[in-house]
């Protein structure tokens, strides 16, 4: 038996900000994580149950002056349908379209992958990498402001962001990448998508045909929360893409990464995936 | 039966026929057992245990009872009568005292909706003395283990007396089995080449898609119907009778559409008499469904076994011996796990020719999982670890691996040493066409080759074949099926067999069947299977034995009918009831096909007239096998089959992951009846085989399941799927109807084994443990895999 | 003291008006309130597609939605799908080609497979395995069943 006193549904960003006043809400919109977390016990609902799949400005794909703006509540089948995100967003597209089913993607909504805050959430690998904010709304005072915060200060472990409980995400926001900006995107797995990362890699920089600049790595399911790999990011910068430099860059992961034996894989086994994933990523790039 | 020519253009077998119930299934409108609800019914809901092993100092249910919608709560307190299910008799529904596993049931509830129910489990409280668990069968068998059937089980019978119904096991040795053929120590002597290994066959689980249910009413004169997806409602009707201390007579099972069956509902468990308790205390029906969790967690799973072999061959490669010790983790009671080695027996003694053998089996008791009845029931894990051999020793000799195999490969008419006579047999062509069309022998030389390039993606070609009955199994007191056949005044048949449907198709054959013999249409026939208060006897769907007997028996009833039918033409025409026949639904002159009468004419003016008969026939088949003796020898089923499957694998070096490609299997079905039907059985059977080789894993840890749900356990998906080429190889069984043989197992039974083949053969590493996940793999290729021990205590 | 939600909707063509627990599932909702009992539950977690519907033209398991999500929506489920001309060609070119053995996944997977095709009329054999990744099938190994759906396209 639950204890939900109230359901809201509201329409509008305002709306639903002003039903987060008081607290002891719990969100729902795709219903992907919550549903199974609430019936295993894992999530307990609140007094209200606010579901916010009706405000449909949370909705859209949007370029922006600067870069792009996602709308909480675009579903992964929208990014995945999207040409702006193929095209521009490579490594955000091929998260989108390796991520659990078709009829999950129908469902599940970026802002709910980001605020599940999984340390293998699959579309946090490639934000991160494209230094996504996410955008928090809220309405303390009766007027409606909102806040960015960087995806890396937002997450802060598994299952835990810094969204306080009278916040709602909003959207998530990124830089369009410079030109010539390539991206990758791989996640481990013996099947195409309906799998929980053993690991998952995102890669970005320019490639000029010979030296990689604007490094960008991120690495999922090998730490609390998806981050950065500094040490493999230094390791290629200016660097020519030659195979002493992927077999460095390989080898600069391990000094990132703290991977953990679970019952999907040992910690040496996602050490090991990492290091060879990156040096194919790595080549691969260096291909053409 | 008789084997006819195989017949011309009209004729229904090895066609492509659709399933009866399949428009009412992609429909959505076919009722599960999941799907039917009973006026005024309860829902139950099982606490089960929170330790591996304790001892039960209370159990309060007070709270529980309390609570409104809550009709009944029952422990083994309130069942003094209660009686053990299982082969060994060791299990007792509700336990009492002492719990032996995390599946253990305590207690039950029954209320008026199943979140009353589970909310009414949360406050049953129960005090536990945890004791030491015992997490795998080596630590059971140590000194100082302790016994997890210390003391005999002992109950009390409704006059009063008491019954020791399951003796003490002070050494945790639930069950032992002992084959040998011919003389080990010449067989050790005359040979050039041994290989000796150590495999792991792991736990894996049926995850049928439709859980498992059960529904319990009593009438009001007590009898009682089971709504219940049991594989053989007759055994059980007899089962239920004993630990109900009812009269069989009195138990009607009712089995609705069954979603998957795979042999997890060949035993009882304690899920249906604890259901029927509920029916009996409350006076209600009683429902009782699992949660897919729960599936995982309180299903029976596949036998896991740890297996030493060794075996031999000179060095022109006959084979010599194999000698063989398993130790079967029987888990917390004994169910068909324990009894998977009088399959395994077979392959080890008869999957090639091998003259010296020597076999010896325990099941151990455990705190773990208990395993039950499983596709392929043992032969999947023998197969396994024969057909590793197989490959050692052709390249311990230099020989090529197929030569090597078809050097050993029976012929039709050879009778093994422990009694099987290979009547039919079409072994050598299932490895020659297998092997031709997979490519075999070139891409086996040419990989090799590979081993050693500079590509982290090696390619492999691997073979393995099996055998496993075909025509039934004697291992009940009969093997037998009846039918019961009628012919209405419009030609309808209905045809009421014994024999269940389980989603493969039975019911669909033995409509061809009986349309071939009357010379009708498929729409011309309703079949009954699914009523114990109507339909004959039938031992049960196992074994894949199916098609075989209550296809014999379906056939048996139909030319009763058409011999009647044709006495009455040549009644009527004047003539011997041999010069007519039945064909396109019309009685014809068998000389020229000239159709005289429609055959519904023919059984009116039957009915109609003086003679006032109807056509209901009746025909019980029992094959003609034999049962074996102490020694477990004897022709156990009346025709055998064989398979061998070639699989291509790709390795990916840097990940381990192994995609398994392409399968080209050829299989000894003795004769093609539904060509649609059969393709779905091998498709289906590789596809599982695909699953037990590289992704499924149960993984049992401190007698804990890590992984009871779908995200962590793997079924292969559609996209993982490999290329399926099938080569029916048609022998012609002169049992069989219309030469036909079981299939049911066989497609499942030896793609792990080709599987394990084909990555030595990409990688030149030979891993002995399943499953092949891509951490083992790569564990293998980078030395950093641990094979498995033999550390059994003797 | 639990609040109860007051959902309005189409299911199958039909407008519909039912009060649910606010955290009762659309799985639950169909088969126990309504009792449309052609979806089936076969996991309770999204990993196998036996619970598949339609909401808004496009699939997802039911049993992870929110039953009062439905409000305003347009819900279909496999038995909303006897009277649709694809619907019919799909369980024809199902039944024709084998794709059924014991049947308890097939609802969900015609539900899918009418998804796809009317999103990718033209889908090929990789675009239709992908399509029905999150459906799971013990009995037939799925070779038939994508048989039976790219099947079904051609005989638009």
């Amino acid at each position: 038996m639950t204890n939900v006193e109230r359901y809201l549904a509201p329409r509008s960003l305002s709306e639903a900000a002003e039903g987060l006043r008081d607290g002891n809400v719990t969100i729902l919109a795709g219903g992907t994580d919550l549903m199974p977390q609430s019936k295993s016990g894992k999530a307990k609902f609140g007094a209200c149950l606010m579901n916010i799949r009706r405000v449909d400005e949370l909705r859209q794909i949007l370029r922006t002056a600067a870069g792009f703006r996602i709308g909480a509540l675009t579903t992964i089948a929208e990014l995945r349908d999207s040409p702006e995100i193929r095209n521009d967003l490579p490594a955000l597209w091929q998260a989108s379209d390796h991520f659990a089913s078709d009829q999950i993607r129908n469902a599940a909504t970026i802002g709910g992958n980001l605020s599940n805050a999984s340390p293998a959430g699959d579309t946090l690998v490639p934000l991160l990498m494209f230094g996504a904010r996410v955008v928090l709304a809220s309405k303390p005072n009766g007027t409606l402001q909102t806040r960015s915060v960087p995806l890396a200060e937002f997450l802060l472990g598994p299952g835990k962001t810094s969204r306080k409980p009278n916040e709602l995400l909003a959207a998530v926001e990124m830089d369009a990448p410079p030109p010539g900006f390539i991206s990758r995107f791989f996640k481990f797995g013996t099947r195409p998508a309906l799998d929980i990362s053993t690991i998952s890699i995102a890669l970005g920089a320019v490639h000029d045909g010979e030296r990689l600049r604007d490094v960008r790595v991120a690495i999922g399911a090998v730490a609390p929360t998806v981050i950065r790999a500094p040490h493999v990011e230094e390791a290629l910068e200016g660097k020519a893409l030659d195979s002493a430099t992927i077999a460095a860059a390989a080898t600069a992961a391990g000094r990132d990464i703290r991977p953990i034996s679970d019952v999907r894989a040992s910690d040496w086994y996602r050490r090991e995936l990492v290091h060879n994933m990156l040096e194919r990523m790595l080549s691969h790039v260096g291909h053409g | 039966m008789s084997v006819r020519e195989k017949a011309s253009g009209d004729t229904l077998i090895g066609k492509r026929i659709p399933k009866m119930d399949a428009p009412q299934k992609a429909s959505g409108k076919t009722r599960y057992v999941h799907d039917i609800d009973l006026p005024g019914q309860l829902h139950a809901k099982i606490l089960r245990s929170a330790h591996a092993h304790a001892r039960i100092r209370s159990i309060d249910v007070s709270e529980a009872r309390r609570l409104p919608g809550v009709h009944a709560v029952i422990t083994a307190d309130d069942l003094p009568f209660q009686r053990p299910i299982g082969v060994a008799k060791d299990h007792l529904p509700l336990k009492r005292d002492r719990v032996r596993s995390f599946r253990d049931e305590i207690a039950a509830v029954a209320a008026d909706t199943e979140e009353i129910a589970e909310a009414a489990l949360k406050l049953i409280k129960v005090d536990y003395e945890p004791l030491p668990v015992l997490a795998t069968a080596e630590e059971a068998l140590r000194p100082g283990a302790p016994a997890l059937h210390g003391e005999d089980l002992v109950c009390v019978n409704h006059n009063g007396t008491t019954e020791v119904v399951h003796r003490a096991a002070p050494n945790n040795v639930a069950m032992t089995f002992d084959y040998d053929q011919g003389d080990i120590a010449s067989g050790i002597a005359e040979s050039d080449a041994i290989v000796e290994d150590v495999f792991w066959l792991h736990y894996v689980t049926h995850c049928c898609m439709g859980v498992s249910g059960v529904i319990a009413e009593f009438d009001s004169n007590g009898n009682l119907t089971l709504y219940s997806n049991s594989q053989v409602p007759f055994l059980h009707r007899r089962e239920f009778g004993e630990l109900l201390g009812m009269d069989p007579g009195r138990i009607r099972i009712i089995q609705p559409p069954i979603g998957g069956g795979f042999g997890s509902k060949l035993d009882i468990y304690p899920f249906e008499p604890i259901a029927i308790y509920l029916a009996q205390i409350t006076r209600r029906p009683v429902k009782l469904v699992f949660t897919r969790e729960e599936e995982f967690v309180a299903s029976p799973t596949r036998q896991p076994v740890l297996l030493k072999m060794r075996s031999g061959c000179t060095r022109d490669g006959v084979l010599t011996f194999r000698d063989v010790e398993t130790v079967h983790d029987n888990g917390a009671y004994t169910s068909w796990g324990a009894t998977t080695p009088f399959v395994m027996m077979q392959t080890i003694s008869s999957l090639y020719r091998v003259p010296n053998c020597k076999y010896h089996t325990r099941a151990i008791y455990s705190n773990n999982p208990y395993a039950g009845s499983f596709r392929g029931y043992g032969n999947l894990q023998a197969t396994f670890a024969v057909e590793a051999h197989m490959d050692r020793l052709a390249e311990m000799i230099g020989m090529d691996p197929l030569e090597f195999r078809l050097k050993n490969a029976q012929d039709p008419g050879e009778v093994t040493p422990q009694g099987m006579n290979f009547k039919s047999c079409g072994f050598k062509d299932c490895l020659t066409i297998a092997a031709e069309r997979g490519e075999y022998q070139r891409k086996h030389r040419a990989n090799i080759a590979r081993r050693s390039d500079a590509d982290p993606i090696k390619r492999g070609v691997g073979m393995a074949s099996m055998l496993h009955v075909g025509g039934g199994a004697k291992i009940y007191q009969s093997d037998g099926c009846g039918t019961i056949l009628k012919l209405d005044d419009f030609a309808h048949v209905t045809l009421i067999t014994g024999a269940s449907e389980i989603g493969q198709g039975s019911e669909t054959v033995l409509a061809q069947l009986v349309c071939e013999e009357l010379g009708l249409s498929l729409s011309s026939v309703t079949v009954v299977n699914n009523d114990t208060d109507i339909t004959p006897w039938d031992v049960g769907v196992h074994a894949s034995r199916t098609t075989f007997i209550a296809g014999n028996s379906a056939i048996g009833a139909a030319r009763k009918a058409k011999d009647k039918i044709l006495a009455a033409a040549a009644v009527k025409f004047d003539g011997k009831a041999d010069a007519y026949d039945l064909k396109g639904g019309a009685v014809v002159e068998r000389a020229t096909g000239r159709k005289l009468i429609e055959i519904d004419r023919l059984i009116r003016s039957l009915h109609f007239s003086e003679k006032a008969e109807l056509v209901m026939t009746t025909f019980y088949y029992e094959p003609p096998s034999q049962h074996q003796d102490k020694k477990f020898k004897g022709d156990v089923s009346a025709a055998y089959a064989w398979a061998t499957q070639v699989v291509e694998v790709e390795v990916d070096t840097r990940t381990g992951i192994v995609r398994l490609l392409k399968v080209n299997a050829a299989h000894d079905v003795g004769r093609v009846i539904n060509r649609l039907g059969i393709e779905g059985q091998i498709e289906g059977g590789i596809v599982m085989g695909h699953g037990y080789a590289l992704t499924e894993d149960l993984i049992v840890d401190h007698a804990a399941i890590r992984n009871p749900n779908f995200r962590d356990y793997k079924l292969v998906t559609a996209p993982e799927i490999p290329e399926i080429d099938i080569t029916f190889i048609e022998t012609m069984d002169g049992e069989g109807p219309q030469g036909a043989k079981g299939v049911g197992e066989a497609p499942a039974i030896c793609v792990a084994a080709a599987v394990a083949n084909a990555i030595y053969n990409a990688t030149g590493v030979r891993i002995t443990a399943l499953p092949f996940t891509p951490e083992r793999v790569y564990r293998a290729l980078h030395g950093a895999l641990q094979s498995p021990a033999w550390d059994v205590p003797t | 003291m639990s609040a109860m939600v007051d959902v309005a909707f189409r299911l199958n063509g039909v407008h519909r008006s039912l009060r649910v627990p606010p955290t009762m599932s659309m799985l639950e909702m169909l088969r126990d309130a309504i009792g449309l009992t052609g979806t089936k539950y076969g996991c309770g977690e999204g990993e196998c597609g036996a619970c598949t519907i339609q909401v808004d033209g496009a699939t997802i398991n039911s049993c992870l939605m929110f039953a009062a999500d439905c409000d305003g929506r347009d819900v279909v489920t496999i038995e909303g799908l006897a009277t649709d001309a694809l619907g019919e060609k799909l369980r024809q070119s199902f039944v024709e080609h084998g794709a059924v053995q014991c049947g308890f996944c097939t609802p969900g997977f015609v539900m899918q497979a009418h998804h796809v095709l009317k999103k990718i009329p033209d889908a090929d054999v990789e675009q239709i395995r992908r399509g029905v990744e999150g459906n799971l099938c013990r009995c037939t190994g799925y070779k038939k069943i994508v048989e039976a759906i790219s099947a079904a396209e051609d005989a638009r």
